[in-house]
């Protein structure tokens, strides 16, 4: 259905997208997870023809994007990071606007935006000022937006992002029917783990304009090969104890805190402790955890996703959006 | 052709909703109606009975109307890049631009609407000199002519906000510039006083100036008659709203990057 080959877009001389190739076949929740500034963001904006790339080919649903944008964009519904409807007017003229845009034929127009306001349980506030709705409203509403033409493909940028948890949890319940009773393509963008594993049939992880690697969720905590164990201690050469040990190591140690990946992780660590104490490392607490698409990103990327700090900022400027939209 | 259906339709639809949130909220017109009559009452109030200025077989209320009216427009006209921008900051104008309509129809049909839009704030401040007992021309052919200048005028004066909003591309630097030009276009046009009155160097700038052929366009409907400069005023008109319009079309997307 989605079709990218070597992508690239550089704003002068930072390459945001750096020749990224993946495919997403139809029906399938396909997610981009990174942290800001991954290039996620532009990604979407050279497919759904709002930036023209570099270089490189985008092809949707067999159309090229960069030689008939409007038909690829007469085909898409982007709903973007930011709030995107109109406070100013009605729930039921804002979803009116985009049956407009859209050019949705007149007969069907009424009964498409009743049918999305129903589908996104919205029905009930549709006549109200946009301004009175909650975020997670808005959100739906959104959405409801791009459902009044019907997109093949859906381009949701950080969906859930600056919501509270029920609220995201709403949004995951109503992506996943999206594909289930539209048979809709989902591309998203995600820097939240927990999204991009419950929502996401693969995912490619994207860091510094790169794809890392693409593949299930559960296929790429798979490879990681085991469980994470995580060792702290005060001992500054316990990393490199347990490199002699021969354990496979995912992290140096920050604030004293090792992590090896090791296969049947409850009988390994009786003989990880015997070890280091043989070696004279004290060690003051131990803990094993299975993988997460976080361990995923840090041997993929070489880095964590930084999640706390990253989305705790982005999510304040989505609510200080949310509240100046309800002044 | 198809193309051009889908233009005419992006155009309409935009300028609807953008009257829809008018309707939404219609105290912002009331409001905005109150600096223009403080220049009618306070202003004009105060310098007719001076009597110090030639305006003919006038009085200063009949020649300063025209000008407020028409400063009552583009005072308004010059901040709507600042709308811009807001959008901008929302996912508005990227969700808008996502959409099969073409770019342009989307600037085209905010700029006609700003139009539109100043054609509600012309009535009111119309209504509201002839309530304080300025003699206006009424017939049906003068108010049309009047309501045509005015969205030419918003529209001109809008395109001008959203070509500066594409190069400063924030709402602080928008109000700062906003600030900046509203009143230079106000003084060095023949809003409040005659351009046979200015320092040579200053006709110059009135004679550059978009607001002078409004102003003058307005005065032969409103209160003169003599329409031997209309053509030309009009002329004038239409010109800079292409010329402005083309370069808001052209340049906004600057605003996105």
């Amino acid at each position: 259905m989605i079709e990218v080959a070597n992508l690239t877009k550089r704003f002068g001389h930072f390459t945001a997208v750096d020749s990224i190739s993946f495919r997403v076949e139809k029906g399938e929740i396909f997610g981009l997870l990174g942290p800001n500034g991954a290039g996620k963001t532009t990604t979407i904006r050279c497919l759904l023809t709002l930036t023209r790339p570099t270089s490189g080919e985008v092809n949707i649903s067999g159309i090229d994007a960069l030689k008939n944008p409007q038909q690829v964009r007469q085909i898409c519904g982007y709903v973007p990071q930011e709030v995107s409807v109109d406070g100013d007017l009605t729930g039921y003229e804002n979803l009116l606007l985009y049956a407009r845009l859209y050019q949705v034929p007149k007969a069907s127009r009424t009964k498409r935006i009743r049918d999305a306001l129903e589908f996104m349980g919205l029905t009930e506030r549709a006549s109200h000022l946009v301004k009175t709705y909650s975020g997670g409203m808005m959100r739906r509403l959104e959405i409801a937006q791009v459902l009044v033409n019907q997109p093949q493909v859906l381009f949701l940028d950080e969906p859930s992002i600056g919501l509270d948890p029920a609220a995201k949890r709403m949004i995951w319940d109503y992506i996943i029917r999206l594909r289930d009773d539209f048979n809709a393509t989902i591309l998203l963008t995600t820097h939240d783990m927990l999204e991009a594993d419950e929502l996401c049939d693969r995912i490619a992880i994207m860091n510094l304009g790169k794809i890392a690697v693409i593949g299930s969720p559960r296929e790429l905590k798979a490879q990681l090969g085991g469980d994470v164990i995580s060792i702290s201690t005060t001992a500054s050469n316990c990393f490199g104890v347990l490199q002699r040990m021969g354990y496979q190591l995912l992290s140096s140690s920050r604030d004293g805190v090792c992590e090896l990946i090791v296969k049947n992780g409850e009988e390994e660590i009786p003989r990880i402790l015997e070890g280091l104490r043989q070696h004279g490392v004290a060690t003051k607490s131990v803990s094993l955890k299975r993988p997460t698409l976080d361990d995923v990103f840090l041997k993929y990327a070489g880095v964590r996703i930084e999640e706390g700090e990253v989305s705790w900022k982005s999510a304040r400027l989505t609510r200080r959006t949310i509240r100046r939209l309800r002044r | 052709m198809i193309s051009a259906l889908r233009m005419v339709n992006g155009i309409l639809t935009i300028t609807e909703f953008e009257l829809r949130k008018v309707v939404h909220d219609s105290s912002q017109v009331f409001v905005r109606a109150i600096q223009p009559l403080l220049w009618l009452v306070v202003f004009g109030g105060v310098f007719g009975k001076l009597r110090v200025l030639a305006t003919g077989s006038y009085s200063y209320l009949q020649f300063l109307t025209p000008g407020v009216l028409a400063q009552s427009v583009i005072f308004i006209a010059v901040f709507y890049g600042i709308t811009l921008v807001w959008e901008r900051d929302f996912g508005l104008l990227n969700k808008l631009l996502s959409t099969p309509v073409p770019h342009s129809s989307i600037i085209l049909g905010k700029t006609f609407a700003a139009g539109v839009r100043s054609i509600l704030q012309a009535i009111l401040i119309f209504l509201l000199a002839l309530a304080i007992g300025v003699q206006l021309r009424v017939d049906p052919l003068s108010v049309l002519g009047v309501l045509t200048v005015i969205v030419l005028s918003g529209m001109c004066f809008s395109s001008l906000s959203i070509f500066l909003a594409s190069m400063l591309k924030t709402r602080e630097r928008m109000m700062g510039i906003g600030q900046a030009i509203t009143m230079p276009l106000f003084f060095a046009s023949s809003a409040i006083y005659p351009v046979e009155l200015m320092p040579s160097w200053l006709k110059v700038v009135a004679l550059a100036n978009p607001l002078s052929y409004t102003v003058d366009a307005l005065r032969a409907l409103l209160v003169t008659g003599d329409f031997s400069r209309f053509p030309r005023d009009l002329a004038v008109l239409i010109l800079a709203t292409v010329v402005l319009t083309v370069l808001a079309t052209v340049s906004f997307k600057r605003i996105i990057d």
